[in-house]
């Protein structure tokens, strides 16, 4: 059931202008294609040629300056069905704020046209040079600069992966091209040279005396295809909770625990949450690193409380846990009074007396050493029970790895001593 | 219902909240602190994909939008600031979308992994002319399950651009939390289009909407308009018809504000002294509220969820209060003067800071000074 695409035959443009001519040539293509103009999506640019929408029966989509093949783009994504004809129209102006989505498109090769109106000039703000303007171009209306060679926008869409391209001067009938653009499989732009009355040629022998021809690209290439994740939720509201160990903890508990990056902080924290978890106490566990994670220290803050929990920062730890010297000088700030400090005996400068000092780093090793730290932690001061954190290691991933490191914390329990 | 303890953390009931509300493609440019709404993102939604830039992200949607595809993307100031001419093109353009902004310590590029409540007159502000987008707030970790879904059932029925607007430690910090007590989600549903006669693209229902039609339907011509436009969604200059349509924008978000009002509002028994915080500093406020309670002080609390259009409703409360006090993680207090412009009133208090959470102390500091000097 196929229409015409044009509705109004009356030009919105100047007279004489090269636009014109693109829309009738683009009536024709998508006429003589079959094609019913409800499976057309026109999206437009800001500038001239983005007055094209009130003489189209498609779908029309007018957006902002210089993002059409972006919009247009998102429009491609949602798309499945090949019958469906997305078409981003914008001048030399447009595609030059929007070079960077003409390249995406292209590399993406998303299933869409691109038509280029590249009048030299533009039309809507006085005649200023595009990315797209000739280096050759001269005109006593424009606004000039001094000549710089134009982006080769057709030979850059081919280079970054597009379907077809081509570029064509854009007198009488051009619509074999447009035919061939828009039955692509994936990204096909189409640049076409025009007159501009008002402030660029006006002969079409003057645009192809700039040293344009026709010519055109043919990329090999599939088209865009958005793999589609399966759902599957992200919580799991069948499983029940199996609170099982006891937790002795009266007051909330603040922890921090402090290292290096690499050294497994935030997934030794994780596994002490949840296995506070295992003993009814409610539990908050965040990291802090510095802005580029995956150096420098790599701190981890849990509140474990038999209450609600709101604010979650903490201010004076009532427990430091340091494995490493990066990681102590980072979170000292925040040792009070009060405050118990769990150190590998490496750590230079610790000034308190209320410390529990061991050589994690050589009997550990620096991987397993967070994990150490926290179940000997949990065996001095029995602040939950040991046998949940262990029943969390053993859930874990790397149980296997595990294992040796669970009996080796339980082998030291008898020799290490609880300090004064 | 047996209870069901889990460590889950803000960014994943976002997400999940958002996938079972009715999102179906998401699309990001990574950054932090939306980097584990990203990673969730990637592994829940059938339509998923990161953008080269967060410009194309707000265009990449808006087509999606336009084709039917529910559209949500996560980021935060450095990346909002690039989709703000695109998110007022989707405003005018009609196409629902969910944009989660996280905050972070500016300006500019500021501290990307230290927390912030600094958008809040960002995000009032964003659309040429003064119109609002709807936005709301998360002000503790159930927020980020009902809040999301309100968020995306009102960009649907409204046909708007929503932004929800949270911060670093809010979807960052993992917490125990009993997901059996986390509401079923309501998919939202589209107020299609069924007439057979001609679509008028922008004619609005009684309540101020225009039905939608995706512009892959087969039925009826679709246009959507960025410009000033009429009902039949064609470029116009400023004329009756368009401005007409141009306006019914701003009524359709702050008429229908109640339909979309939430709030958090904890009343003591007098009227001394009401606390009135949102985000992160909702949950300093919590714990500042029980602590001046067991000492016996009388105060009041009110989260604002739905924060802008600030509600008249939530006013009328304020102004029941001899002291007002405000609570927010930034330099000058911002939904003060969302609320009072440049000059508050004497009773009218604030605690703000920056570089790091607010604490329950400071809280409670400035509750038993103002207490004591006004």
């Amino acid at each position: 059931m196929s229409s015409d695409l044009l509705i109004d035959k009356n030009s919105p443009y100047c007279p004489g202008c090269g636009h014109q001519n693109v829309t009738l040539n683009l009536a024709k293509a998508i006429n003589s294609l079959g094609i019913d103009p409800l499976d057309v999506i026109v999206v437009s640019d800001i500038g001239c040629c983005g007055l094209i929408d009130p003489a189209l029966a498609s779908h029309t989509v007018h957006g902002l300056h210089g993002r059409a093949t972006a919009l247009a783009s998102g429009i491609s994504l949602a798309i499945d069905n090949p019958n469906k004809k997305v078409i981003a129209v914008q001048g030399d102006g447009g595609a030059t704020i929007g070079i960077a989505h003409l390249l995406e498109a292209s590399r993406r090769n998303f299933n869409l046209t691109l038509i280029i109106n590249n009048n030299q000039i533009y039309g809507m703000t006085g005649g200023q040079l595009s990315g797209l303007s000739s280096e050759n171009f001269q005109h006593d209306k424009a606004n000039m600069n001094d000549p710089v060679q134009p982006f080769n926008i057709i030979e850059l869409a081919k280079t970054a992966g597009a379907s077809y391209g081509c570029q064509i001067i854009g007198k009488g009938d051009f619509t074999d091209y447009l035919k061939e653009a828009i039955s692509t499989d994936g990204f096909s732009v189409v640049e076409i040279l025009e007159v501009c009355p008002s402030y660029g040629y006006q002969k079409y022998s003057d645009i192809e005396n700039l040293g344009y021809t026709n010519h055109k690209f043919i990329n090999e290439r599939k088209p865009f295809k958005l793999s589609r994740n399966e759902f599957k939720s992200l919580i799991d509201f069948d499983s029940s909770s199996d609170i099982k160990f006891n937790g002795n903890l009266e007051k909330p508990l603040q922890i921090i625990l402090a290292g290096s990056a690499g050294e497994g902080v935030q997934s030794a924290a994780e596994l002490f949450a949840k296995a506070a978890i295992k003993c009814n106490l409610n539990v908050t566990k965040k990291g802090d690193y510095p802005i580029t994670v995956g150096t420098g220290f790599s701190v981890s803050e849990l509140i474990l409380s038999p209450d609600e929990i709101h604010y979650t920062g903490i201010d004076t730890a009532d427990v430091l846990i340091a494995i490493s010297q990066t990681g102590y000088d980072y979170s000292k700030s925040k040792i009070g009074e009060n405050t118990f400090i769990i150190a590998d005996n490496s750590i230079q400068n610790i000034n308190s007396k209320n410390i529990f000092t061991f050589d994690f780093k050589t009997i550990f090793g620096k991987k397993n050493s967070a994990i150490a730290s926290l179940g000997l932690f949990l065996i001095l001061k029995n602040s939950f029970s040991f046998d949940a954190f262990e029943n969390s290691l053993l859930e874990s991933k790397h149980k296997e790895k595990l294992i040796p490191v669970i009996e080796k914390i339980k082998s030291l329990t008898d020799e290490i001593k609880l300090p004064a | 219902m047996n209870s069901n303890i889990s460590l889950v953390d803000g960014s994943k009931l976002i997400v999940e909240s958002l996938a079972r509300s009715g999102v179906e493609a998401f699309v990001s440019y990574p950054i932090t602190p939306a980097n584990w709404i990203n990673q969730y993102a990637s592994k829940r939604f059938p339509l998923m994909t990161f953008a080269p830039d967060e410009i194309t992200v707000a265009q990449w949607i808006a087509g999606l939008s336009a084709a039917g595809k529910l559209p949500a993307t996560a980021t935060s100031f450095p990346g909002f600031a690039l989709m703000v001419e695109s998110l007022n093109m989707s405003f005018m353009m009609e196409l629902p979308m969910i944009i989660i902004l996280t905050q972070r310590l500016g300006p500019s590029t500021g501290s990307a992994t230290v927390g912030a409540q600094g958008d809040l007159m960002l995000v009032n502000s964003i659309i040429s002319g003064g119109y609002n987008l709807p936005v709301f707030s998360t002000s503790n970790i159930y927020d980020c399950w009902n809040v999301t879904e309100k968020a995306v059932h009102t960009a649907v029925k409204l046909r708007t651009p929503v932004v929800l607007l949270t911060s670093k430690e809010m979807i960052m910090t993992s917490r125990s939390m009993d997901i059996s007590k986390l509401n079923s989600i309501k998919k939202v549903e589209y107020d299609f289009y069924t007439d057979e006669t001609a679509y008028i693209p922008y004619q609005a229902n009684s309540q101020l909407v225009p039905p939608f039609l995706p512009v892959t339907n087969n039925q009826h011509q679709v246009r959507l308009n960025s410009s000033t436009h009429d009902e039949t969604g064609t470029i116009k200059k400023a004329t009756k018809a368009a401005l007409g349509n141009t306006i019914r924008l701003h009524t359709k978000v702050q008429r229908r504000l109640n339909e979309y009002l939430l709030y958090e509002f904890d009343q003591d028994e007098n009227n001394e002294l009401l606390i009135i915080s949102y985000d992160i500093s909702a949950e300093a406020t919590r714990d500042a509220i029980k602590l001046l309670r067991e000492k016996g002080i009388k105060v009041s609390s009110l989260f604002p969820k739905t924060i802008i259009p600030f509600s008249k409703d939530l006013l009328e409360i304020i102004n029941n209060y001899k002291r007002v006090l405000i609570v927010e993680e930034n330099l000058s207090g911002l939904l003060a003067k969302i609320i009072y412009g440049i000059n508050p009133p004497a009773n009218v208090f604030k605690v703000n800071k920056i570089g790091s959470m607010i604490t329950p102390n400071e809280i409670i500091k400035e509750a038993e000074r103002c207490l004591q000097i006004y």
